[in-house]
């Protein structure tokens, strides 16, 4: 039934309604009614009275987010107690003030546009306000509040400064780590009590077993080398805890596979400001490194020793050829092809990392200038056989010489004259390599020996059964070379 | 025979004064009704569109229907004289 408009109303009907009218006024005044009905042509809709605009306003005041609600002029209407104390200032000073003079020029500006571009829609803004010699990151939602007159604006301002650093420190940490898990070398990280917390995988391969958690000097024993400056493990911790650092420290690990030598530094694992949380090791692998180095040292004196028995025999060669010579010219003739047989050796050597040369080469080599391997006055056999460096040189200037003598009175002096060379094993590493020369002049045997016949005879002895004999036959001359061979192992 | 005698009261949900209206009716009933009282209690909140019968318009209103003529009272109902006299309940003497 609805009472609202009836077509006629008796006067006492009138004077019910207004008593009953007058009644829910002074109810509503008096606040014996909380709520009302409120009545639409098509809805009816309950209001609270009193008690809901309080409640919004006791959790606007209770949130922790900063609120403002500005007129559309960006005067404060409202401000909560969040936001008074973001900015430090009693909403008493903010009421109907502009909120951009209470804010410093950088965060205005961000607010000002903020709420211009809150007039289409809700829209939220993150900056960085000075706040107290520090930064501090705010950020600001903005969305427009339908008014009486006109269109306000609904600010809200969250202090996300822990959340950012927070972000940023996550991230730090996550560089951090990707920074010590792609280290080539080894890094541990150890708290205050020398437990490690932290181990890359460099450093979990110099450490057997599961390394978190262990004292460094458990994980890693090292000794360390006497100059050093620092003799233990937990000398290199307490240097660390002291704030100090080190640099390149030799020691060496007692890794159950080698000996590894490590070049060790230590620096205090700052946290924040000059708190020291720890320790930073980094270990460098010298193992490959130093045996480089003692091949290096090894190469070092051979070379050395290569020298001074070279120049030994360049000595001894001049000496003995300028004692054979009859001439300055013939010296320096003499002299220099010999010094070229060495030379041509060397070569040889050089190119075999003096890991010891084939006797077919050798032959080759030293005969090239006067014949052909290919050609018809040379023959050589069986002579694939490998010697060791001091052999290959004395074998070299024996068959200069005897190629010498072959190109001045023997074989190699005549159109049809032949060398061959032909080799054969006796016993154990002793090899037979014959010189055989045939077709040249008829030999007659030398009235003096010279220095060529004596290096031939004396420079292949190497022990019992080795040497060299030499046999002046009349249908050429022929040579009897014993020497040690490389046996292959 | 009794005349039926019928009370409603309009709330709006758990506002404070909805929530004391109703428990001081029944205080009210139990106090000072007898059974021949039917009462009733209408949630605006839910409902709204039946404030429209008794053409209520602030809440809590305790309306006693019948005996007529109607009678209505807006409040909390804590005036337990004043809720009794105003709609003439109970017991006359």
């Amino acid at each position: 039934m609805d009472e609202a408009v009836p077509d006629t109303l008796s006067l006492e009907e009138l004077r019910r309604r207004l008593v009953e009218a007058e009644d829910t006024l002074r109810a509503i005044r008096e606040g014996d009614a909380d709520a009302v009905v409120v009545r639409n042509a098509n809805e009816d809709t309950v209001f609270a009275l009193s008690g809901g605009q309080e409640s919004y306003r006791a959790i606007m005041e209770a949130m922790d987010i900063g609120a403002i609600a500005l007129d559309d002029q960006g005067r404060v209407l409202y401000a909560n107690a969040a936001f008074c104390a973001l900015i430090g200032c009693a909403a008493t000073q903010l009421q109907h003030l502009p909120i951009f003079e209470k804010l410093d020029a950088n965060s205005a500006q961000v607010v000002r546009e903020t709420i211009e571009q809150a007039r289409h829609g809700r829209h939220q803004v993150q900056f960085v306000q000075s706040h107290r010699g520090s930064n501090r990151h705010l950020m600001v939602t903005a969305a427009p509040l339908p008014m009486a007159f006109g269109t306000g604006c609904a600010l809200t301002f969250s202090d996300v400064t822990a959340r950012v650093e927070a972000a940023a420190l996550e991230e730090s940490e996550r560089i951090g780590e990707a920074v010590i898990a792609s280290a080539n070398e080894a890094v541990v990280v150890c708290d205050r009590a020398g437990n490690i917390i932290k181990a890359n995988a460099a450093a979990s391969a110099l450490m057997p077993g599961e390394a978190i958690g262990r004292h460094f000097t458990d994980a890693l024993p090292l000794a360390f080398a006497e100059d050093g400056g620092i003799s233990t493990s937990d000398g290199l911790l307490d240097l660390a805890a002291a704030g100090s650092a080190a640099r390149g420290v030799e020691a060496f690990a007692f890794h159950p596979d080698a000996r590894k030598d490590l070049l060790v530094s230590v620096a205090p694992l700052r946290v924040s400001g000059e708190t020291i949380g720890g320790s930073v090791i980094t270990l460098v692998d010298l193992s490959e490194r130093k045996a480089f180095e003692k091949r290096q040292t090894l190469m070092m004196h051979e070379l050395d020793h290569r020298v001074k028995n070279t120049l030994a025999m360049v000595l001894s060669i001049c000496g003995r050829t300028l004692a054979g010579s009859d001439s300055l010219e013939e010296f320096r003739l003499r002299f220099t092809r010999r010094i070229q047989a060495l030379a041509a050796t060397h070569s040889l050597l050089a190119d075999a990392s003096w890991a010891g040369i084939d006797l077919a080469a050798l032959i080759e080599t030293e005969l090239a200038p006067y014949v052909s391997a290919a050609g018809p006055h040379l023959a050589v056999s069986k002579l694939e056989r490998t010697v060791a460096p001091d052999v290959a040189i004395a074998f070299g200037l024996v068959v200069h010489e005897l190629a010498t003598n072959a190109v001045k009175y023997g074989a190699l002096s005549a159109e049809n004259g032949k060398v061959t060379v032909s080799g054969a094993t006796l016993n154990g590493n002793l090899y037979e390599v014959v010189w055989a020369e045939s077709g040249g002049p008829p030999v007659t045997p030398p009235i003096r020996q010279g220095f060529g016949q004596t290096l031939i005879t004396r420079s292949l002895a190497r022990g019992e059964g080795t040497g060299a004999t030499v046999d002046f036959a009349p249908d050429g001359v022929v040579c009897r070379m014993v020497l040690p061979i490389e046996v292959e192992t | 025979m009794n005349k039926p005698k019928e009370l409603t009261l309009y709330v709006a949900g758990q506002t404070p004064k909805s929530v004391a209206a109703i428990r001081n009716l029944e205080k009210i009933c139990a106090e000072h009704l007898d059974s021949s009282y039917v009462v009733k209690v209408v949630d605006l909140k839910e409902n709204p569109r039946l404030a429209r019968e008794h053409n209520i318009v602030a809440i809590p209103t305790l309306v006693r229907q019948l005996p007529v003529p109607i009678q209505k009272i807006i409040g909390d109902l804590s005036d337990t004289e004043k809720v009794l006299v105003h709609l003439q309940l109970g017991d006359p003497a």
